[in-house]
């Protein structure tokens, strides 16, 4: 009698139900199957055979609802143990990195000026590197940089506040890498930045701690209007692509809505040179316990994306959007 | 064979997750494509004719608490298929649908059609055919089959999921697949395959 039908009226044996262990697994190949057990098998393996193509046929839906929902959530930085892969992008820095177009010398404004526990060092650190790191990502998000002045002076002040921290992995990102090349040469940057911030009349202290006043009035108000500009300009043409970029995630964040993104840019090319939105609420930057490994380059951007630094090189006070 | 083994990402699990979780687009679709079908096909067995709807539904409640979720990559298919039950679950109520039973072995193999599942997996063909069988056991062994051979999970694992003992949901898994055996038995008789 079929071994394994017998054991219907018999009652199973323990070598049967150790097969039937072995075939729910997936561990009994049919060609080698014990007698009586190819059939299952052969059942088995076709139940787990590869996936075939119109199983895989939802994956386009699905990531767009994956886009949508992390969109509209922002992240927590999820500690972890091991090093965090390169190709990591955040939310959190995609809007810290629209922090830090926004308004110039924004980095160190979100550094020093607008967190709420201002004297804690570790929140000073672990922010400057969440946002420079991801400005340093949300300018490569946009191809070479031209980084004009009031960027590369938020940039230094970064820097400045990192120093002997994460400063070594910071200076990976494109961001500073751009920064670099202005200073013509790594080496140079320090000193570059030096005369870059005290040019720029912000009464830096070197130590990283020093509570600046960030800069003068009128660059948030200006870098807005550049990317609106750009935003507005790609319209009808790669707008929708373009707004899977960092930049423009930020941007919309800061309308409230991808929705909202026109009528937000009216807002702000009319009304340049004030910063209408009065209060800044200090970016809900947490500081983890443990070290932040500042995240590169995300996913590849549109090329024709949005600039990373935009109009003309005034200061203004840092008033960066709310993010969340 | 697919899947290779119980853990079908291994070491780059982690990774991968804490990168979706942290918005990562590509990090998700590895995740995705990796397990996607195993749901669809745990749909097809538990929920025959709404796989696919049921499946995006589940995919869109893993998106939506992504980022609460902690573990490893057993843990993370446990919950997978957690949420999968819950939607089989919802579906059947508002369907109203009472559970398949079975029909003897004997009566299956005279309505065989030429081209019916049973034949098709005796000559080595079509998953769809072996998930059409599955789906027609008695619910509650369909779906511990489906459970351990499609997501991979321990008996454990399963019974947690099922809400049952362990030892009841090895019970269920071992009759369900005497019963096949039966009624593969039968068709292949019955229809000359010779082994």
């Amino acid at each position: 009698m079929h071994p394994l039908l017998g054991s219907l009226e018999a009652g199973p044996s323990a070598a049967d139900q150790d097969t039937l262990e072995r075939l729910l697994e997936g561990r009994v190949d049919p060609a080698l199957a014990p007698p009586g057990y190819s059939d299952l098998a052969r059942l088995v393996a076709a139940m787990t055979a590869p996936a075939a193509p119109e199983e895989l046929a939802g994956e386009q839906q699905t990531m767009a609802e994956f886009a949508a929902v992390m969109r509209s959530t922002p992240p927590t930085l999820v500690p972890r143990r091991t090093a965090v892969p390169r190709k990591v992008f955040t939310m959190k820095a995609a809007a810290a990195a629209l922090v830090a177009v926004l308004s110039v010398g924004g980095i160190a404004a979100a550094a020093t000026g607008l967190l709420p526990d201002q004297a804690s060092p570790v929140a000073d650190k672990a922010a400057a590197s969440t946002a420079a790191a991801a400005a340093g990502q949300g300018l490569g998000a946009a191809t070479s940089v031209e980084l004009d002045e009031a960027a590369q002076a938020g940039l230094c002040r970064a820097l400045q506040a990192g120093q002997g921290a994460d400063h070594g992995a910071r200076a990976d990102t494109p961001a500073f890498q751009a920064l670099a090349a202005a200073a013509g040469g790594a080496g140079n940057v320090t000193s570059y930045c030096e005369n870059l911030t005290a040019g720029a009349g912000a009464g830096t202290s070197a130590d990283g701690q020093g509570r600046e006043s960030a800069v003068g009035p009128d660059a948030a108000g200006a870098a807005r209007a550049g990317l609106c500009r750009a935003w507005r300009a790609g319209q009808g043409a790669d707008n929708g692509r373009r707004a899977d970029t960092p930049a423009f995630q930020a941007l919309a964040a800061a309308a409230g809505g991808a929705d909202k993104v026109a009528a937000y840019c009216e807002d702000v090319t009319a009304g340049a040179a004030s910063d209408s939105q009065g209060q800044a609420s200090p970016p809900s930057v947490s500081a983890p316990p443990t070290t932040v490994s500042p995240p590169s380059s995300g996913p590849p951007a549109d090329p024709g994306g949005p600039p990373a630094s935009t109009g003309p090189g005034g200061h203004g006070q840092g008033g960066p959007p709310t993010t969340s | 064979m697919w899947p290779p083994g119980p853990l079908m990402l291994g070491s780059s699990f982690p990774e991968l997750l804490a990168a979706a979780q942290s918005g990562d687009e590509q990090a998700f679709a590895v995740l995705w494509r990796d397990l996607q079908p195993a749901v669809l096909r745990y749909f097809q067995v538990a929920a025959v004719g709404a796989a696919e709807d049921l499946a995006a539904d589940t995919w869109l409640s893993v998106i939506r608490r992504l980022q609460q979720f902690r573990g490893d990559e057993r843990a993370f298919r446990a919950w997978l298929f957690t949420v999968a039950r819950h939607r089989t679950i919802d579906w059947r109520r508002q369907a109203a649908r009472r559970p398949i039973s079975s029909v003897p072995a004997e009566q299956l193999a005279e309505q065989r059609a030429p081209d019916d599942p049973v034949l098709q997996v005796l000559e080595g063909q079509s998953t769809r055919a072996a998930l059409a069988l599955v789906a027609e056991l008695p619910a509650d062994q369909a779906e511990v089959v489906a459970l351990r051979v499609l997501g991979g999970l321990e008996v454990a694992e399963v019974a947690r999921i099922v809400g049952k003992r362990p030892g009841t949901v090895r019970v269920l898994a071992h009759r369900g697949l005497r019963r096949l055996a039966k009624q593969l038995e039968a068709a292949g008789l019955a229809e000359g395959v010779t082994r």
